[in-house]
């Protein structure tokens, strides 16, 4: 009856989540084991793990076994014996679910026994985490557990070199970030020789943090990038764009995200560039496409919050992290632009070769499984997008953190007066302080005000995971106040009384670590994370949250917002009316969110179908002697000549193999040029009645079937201009020659608003006329 | 097109498709000839063969495939959900809470749909109620003494109402599967079922009257039916460019990005208000016709039963004519804003060769799309008008209904063409193993 009834709940509040209570019989079945398993000597323990993966079947009997060993070995190992709660978590983990732990609750250590698990069923694990810093942390620190019991673990970062990545990904557990494992599988996809290929067959992927890299960044996808010599952007442009007026010369829309010229910007623009007409065909793909894309940088792209600029480089940052994402550049010219405005030398601008969203990469493996502090929230997307279903799991000790009622106010300037007002008043106590921002530049203003005050924060910037994570470690500790983005230093756990926890006593007195929000971010569940930081482990802790009518978020999400009816002096709003406003706005913000991710889904599903079928395709050519066997089949006369010339008949077959695979991933890049912009214009299809993603395929199916006999023709024309001496063809100078530098793209995306919202928006507008 | 059929069939994910939703309509039209409990469907019938169908339900008739003057369980068919659909639409624009619903995306999309649902039973209560008045009061089916509920007690008639109710939420549903596990949008689909269920009777009517008839008929439908097709997949394309990147190499020029603008834009709906409007004089004149019998009509009632009334007079015909076109305009303009168009492309860094954005582009497209409303007026005029002049010729007592008549044509080529381009595309997703040779 009990059962029915938890069914029932879930079934009605809890879409997408899965039932715990046979999850509680294995639990009771490994704790049987418990007194047998104790009695091992260390070489037994190893030696039973091994004899595990001899068995036929893995059934729930090996499951239990397993997590009984992990368990064990991990006391002995690490000093940390798991609780029940993460001997849950990791069985979860091990029937591939996304499990939700909270904060503090040892998330990694369940991780690290189900990679164990799943490593002696005999798959190979790939924990996919959040950064670099995390990958090694996590593998090192697991590394004794991985040992006794008999499992091979390896890491890899961004610095790793080609050698350290394949034997990483030997091992039977790799510990990588995933935006590493997918440029490994881009990169392995331009291979020109089998043997150059590292990334093995998926089979299972463990993701840390599920709920950011399944949603939050499933948004963007990988693109790798070849260098060009491309023209850099134009100086003279740049300065011209610099003098331009907003509202004058320029608008911005209501959302900030686009900016355009107004009819004075490009008259003023004909005459800066000597009477020129811009939307003449002479300009408009050059000129004007420069203009636009050096006035998107200048007004869109705000320096400290979009970018920052370093040691002469222009450094983009991460919006839904806030710190520097390394390899990323803006696409099509901007990054150019933004140099061209910062008045920084010019890098090599690219051309996109290839590209993966984060869901393609992670659908590849057969097995997903994920875990986080955050996942309910999403577990309607994780079904639709993933199949996945979330798994609840209870925390170990009670959380009785106290959640206070978010306070808003009028204007950003009250709400940031308000703000010191209160972190100097709770730091009196010497309560420590966490305080989360948005963005880069809100952290900093806000440490100034605080030094201003008197106070001294210690300020979380985007700068290297491993030293943030030394200062994260310390945020509970006596009178301090750390101030940070949400991401920094992300999966290191705040303990009370410093990383070593020697005061956490008295820390606790004056009532654990308090979190407070500068602002409300664009979805509740990033608001809860932020507030997951205090309250580990049963410890006592605190949060609130301030906003103003001012933020972003407001703003952009709801600008048509009523004027609040009680204000006090201190600029604080009290009446529920304009308090939902914000909720409102961030119901508003999901829900774009979600339309972005869907969107990029729908489209790129049949781009994922083509990419298959052409990879398949590329094996073959790559793995066989296909090329040298069709092209001389396409012109017996050149062939002839050639293994006349040449005596080694390997060498005609491997530069065939060359040209044809340059041919084929040449095409690729430009059917993906195509498709993006394709997809720009493909909205206004909808103004005939058509559905727009019908005629996306209809146009991509047709110019996807013309890659492959496009390249063999293109191979063909390559072979008989090629010079050919007795040690083999001259590829570079047939023009065969491969990008060097990679690099991965940001991708934005644009929904737009549908037909019948139109008409009525149109009627509403008559009626209003009259 | 046969082929893609073929092919269709093939698919076996598809095929499922496909089958799946011919079931949902079977189930549809059994509903649709299943009569209510309680109502006489020996007089029901009778009744239905005396009347003409010109009164004021003949378009919900139409809707509902006939199922109204059956009285049957989807006596409603699914017009209650298309009102409350619209409603609730327009409701989006004018309260605050459901625009903010609107705003915020799947979730609120979602409570809408919820709202539409409510209303849908709402608006089917009060139909139903209405419906089995007038039955009861023998109003449906004028001229005609028959009890169509024989036993008119207040169970009976609550019955009733339910049945009818629980109906239109079944129907609901089935659309709604349709469109989430089917083929084709759901709601279309069971319009276009419910037309074209009309055709064999209809056929059989014309059968009767001779055989050079029937063919001349059947040869003249094809021949509509096949003009509606051409002249609904024509459309102008304006191409337009985008400038927003920089791309270093544009392999395949903007031939692909244009905005298009299709002949007949305003789809069915200018018909649909015409004959609407067109009904008003006459539910007016009947109401306030004095129910004496000896009181003379009304120099305008005369009128309007002269006129107006019978579909084969010139002035009604004409009449009608003209109101298509002129709702072609209206309904063109409202929808399709030229300076709302030239200003989205602005933003979004598009722009039609030759021409500069704002003002101009507006301006360009509003002249196109003038000189293109022209002809897709006249045409939705004349394919509305066609059965009346039918009428005229043959002097049959048909009526707007007639299988190959305007609105009836128009809708089923719409949902036609639609479903089996959704088909196509499906097809062309799947239909990719064997091109790598």
């Amino acid at each position: 009856m009990a059962r029915l009834k938890q069914r029932m709940r879930r079934f009605a509040q809890r879409p997408g989540s899965a039932d715990l209570t046979p999850y509680r019989t294995l639990l009771t079945a490994v704790n049987t084991h418990e007194e047998r398993i104790g009695a091992l000597t260390d070489s037994e323990l190893t030696e039973a793990a091994k004899e595990l993966r001899e068995r036929s079947t893995f059934g729930k009997d090996e499951l239990v076994e397993v997590c009984a060993l992990a368990r064990e070995a991990a006391d002995r190992a690490l000093g940390l014996r798991p609780f029940d709660v993460q001997i849950l978590g990791a069985l979860g983990l091990l029937e591939g679910h996304v499990v939700e732990m909270a904060t503090g609750e040892g998330k990694t250590l369940s991780g690290a026994i189900a990679a164990a698990g799943f490593a002696l069923r005999g798959d190979q694990v790939h924990v996919a985490s959040v950064n670099d810093y995390l990958a090694q942390r996590d593998a090192e620190w697991m590394g004794p557990l991985y040992k006794l019991l008999g499992v091979s673990v390896g890491w890899l970062n961004q610095s790793s070199k080609p050698d350290e990545r394949r034997a990483a990904y030997e091992a039977e557990v790799t510990y990588a970030a995933v935006s590493e494992i997918g440029f490994d599988v881009l990169r392995d996809r331009l291979a020109t020789d089998e043997a150059d290929r590292i990334v093995p067959e998926p089979r299972v992927v463990l993701v840390d943090e599920a709920d950011s890299v399944l949603v939050d960044e499933a948004r963007v996808p990988l693109v790798l990038a070849g260098s060009t010599a491309n023209e850099a952007a134009d100086p003279v442009i740049a300065d011209l764009v610099r003098r331009l007026r907003l509202d004058l010369h320029y608008e911005v829309d209501d959302e900030e995200r686009n900016v355009y010229l107004t009819g004075a910007g490009s008259e003023a623009v004909e005459r800066a560039l000597g009477g020129i007409d811009l939307y003449s065909d002479e300009h408009v793909q050059t000129t004007l496409s420069k203009v636009n894309v050096a006035l998107h940088a200048h007004v869109l792209l705000h320096r400290d919050i979009d970018y920052i600029v370093r040691d002469g480089k222009v450094h983009l940052i991460n919006d839904t992290r806030g710190r520097i994402a390394r390899l990323q550049r803006w696409p099509d010219g901007l990054q150019a632009a933004v140099e061209a405005k910062e008045s920084v030398a010019a890098t090599d601008s690219g051309e996109v070769l290839d590209s993966i969203t984060v869901q393609a990469l992670l659908n590849r493996y057969p097995t997903v499984c994920g875990m986080t502090g955050t996942a309910v929230a999403v577990a309607e997307q994780l079904r639709t997008f993933y199949n996945l279903e979330v798994l609840v799991i209870p925390s170990n000790q009670e959380c009785i953190r106290e959640d206070e009622a978010p306070r808003l106010y009028t204007t950003l300037e009250l709400k940031e007066a308000a703000l010191v007002k209160e972190i100097a008043s709770v730091h009196e106590t010497g309560r420590p302080i966490l305080v989360g921002t948005l963005d880069v530049a809100e952290s900093e203003r806000l440490s100034t005000k605080l030094r201003a005050a008197g106070l001294e924060p210690v300020v979380l910037n985007a700068k290297n995971d491993a030293e943030e994570a030394t200062i994260i470690a310390d945020a509970g500790s006596f009178e301090r106040i750390t101030v940070s983005t949400q991401m920094a230093g992300r999966g290191t756990d705040i303990r009370l009384g410093g990383h070593d926890g020697e005061d956490h006593d008295r820390i606790v007195e004056l009532g654990g670590l308090y979190v407070v929000g500068s602002g409300r971010h664009t979805s509740s569940r990033l608001d809860d994370q932020l507030r997951g930081r205090a309250g580990r482990q049963g410890d006592p802790g605190g949060s609130v949250f301030f906003g103003s009518l001012q933020d972003e978020l407001v703003t952009q999400f709801a600008p048509d917002h009523d004027s609040p009816v009680e204000v006090d002096d201190d600029g604080l709003i009290t009446d529920a009316g304009t308090l939902h406003t914000v909720e409102h706005a961030q119901r508003v913000a999901e829900g774009v969110h979600l339309e972005i991710h869907r969107n990029t889904w729908r489209y790129n599903k049949l781009v994922e179908h083509q990419r298959e079928l052409l990879m398949s395709h590329r094996d073959k050519v790559l793995t066989s002697d296909a090329a040298w066997e069709e092209l001389s089949t396409r012109s017996p006369e050149r062939a002839a000549e050639l293994k006349e010339a040449v005596s080694d008949e390997e060498v005609l077959v491997s530069a065939a193999r060359l040209i044809t695979l340059y041919h084929l991933d040449q095409r690729w890049s430009e059917h993906l040029t195509f498709l993006t912009d394709l997809r720009e214009g493909i909205h206004l299809r909808a103004l005939a009645r058509q559905n727009p993603l019908d005629e996306f395929h209809r146009e991509a199916i047709p110019a996807f079937n013309r890659i492959v006999p496009d390249s063999w023709e293109a191979a063909e024309e390559t072979l008989a201009e090629a010079k050919v001496g007795e040690d083999g063809v001259e590829l570079v100078k047939a023009g065969v020659k491969r990008p060097n530098t990679t690099w991965t793209y940001l991708v934005h995306d644009n929904p737009f608003s549908s037909g019948l919202e139109e008409t009525f928006k149109g009627l509403v507008k008559m009626v209003k006329r009259r | 097109m046969l082929g893609a059929f073929r092919s269709a069939l093939a698919t076996p994910d598809l095929r499922k498709k496909i089958l799946f939703t011919l079931g949902i309509i079977v189930v549809y039209r059994l509903g649709a000839t299943l009569p209510a409990p309680g109502v006489s469907f020996k007089n029901v019938k009778e009744c239905a063969e005396q009347i003409d169908q010109q009164g004021i339900y003949s378009l919900i008739n139409l809707f509902s495939g006939g199922a109204l003057l059956n009285l049957s369980i989807f006596a409603l068919g699914i017009m209650p959900y298309i009102t409350a659909s619209i409603i609730v639409q327009l409701l989006t624009v004018v309260i605050p809470r459901f625009e903010q619903l609107k705003k915020e995306g799947q979730a609120g999309q979602g409570k809408l749909t919820q709202y539409t649902r409510y209303l849908t039973i709402a608006l089917a209560i009060l139909q139903s109620t209405g419906i089995v008045a007038l039955a009861v009061r023998g109003q449906l089916f004028q001229n005609c003494t028959q009890p169509v509920v024989p036993n008119d007690t207040i169970f009976t008639l609550v019955t009733l109402v339910v049945t009818m109710t629980a109906g239109t939420s079944v129907i609901m549903w089935l659309g709604e599967i349709i469109t989430e596990k089917g083929i084709g949008n759901g709601m279309s689909l069971l319009i276009f079922t419910g037309i074209a269920a009309r055709i064999p009777a209809e056929g059989k009517n014309i059968l009767s009257k001779g055989g050079l008839t029937f063919f001349l008929v059947c040869v003249a439908g094809l021949v509509i039916i096949a003009s509606v097709i051409y002249v609904e997949q024509a459309q102008r394309r304006i191409p337009v460019q985008y400038a927003k990147r920089m791309i270093g190499r544009r392999m395949y020029g903007g031939t692909s990005t244009y905005l298009p603008l299709k002949v007949n834009q305003a789809g069915v709906i200018p018909v649909i208000f015409a004959s609407s409007l067109l009904y008003l004089p006459d539910l007016i004149s009947r109401l306030t016709t004095s129910t004496d019998a000896g009181a003379t009509p009304g120099w305008w009632q005369t009128f309007v039963a002269t006129h107006l009334v019978s579909q084969s007079s010139p002035v009604h015909i004409a009449l009608y004519f003209l109101l298509i076109v002129f709702f072609t305009y209206f309904y063109v303009g409202i929808t399709f804003n030229p300076d709302e168009r030239a200003d989205e492309m602005k933003k979004f860094g598009g722009f039609i060769p030759g021409i500069r954005p704002g003002r101009p582009t507006a301006e360009y497209l509003r002249f196109v799309l003038g000189r293109i409303t022209l002809p897709g007026s006249l045409y939705l005029g004349i394919v509305a008008i066609l059965p009346n002049l039918f009428l005229e010729l043959t002097g049959q007592g048909q009526n707007q209904n007639f299988p190959f008549g305007g609105t009836a044509v128009l809708i089923m080529v719409g949902v036609g063409l639609d479903t089996v381009k959704q088909i196509e595309s499906q097809l062309m997703q799947r239909n990719y193993e064997g091109f790598l040779r």
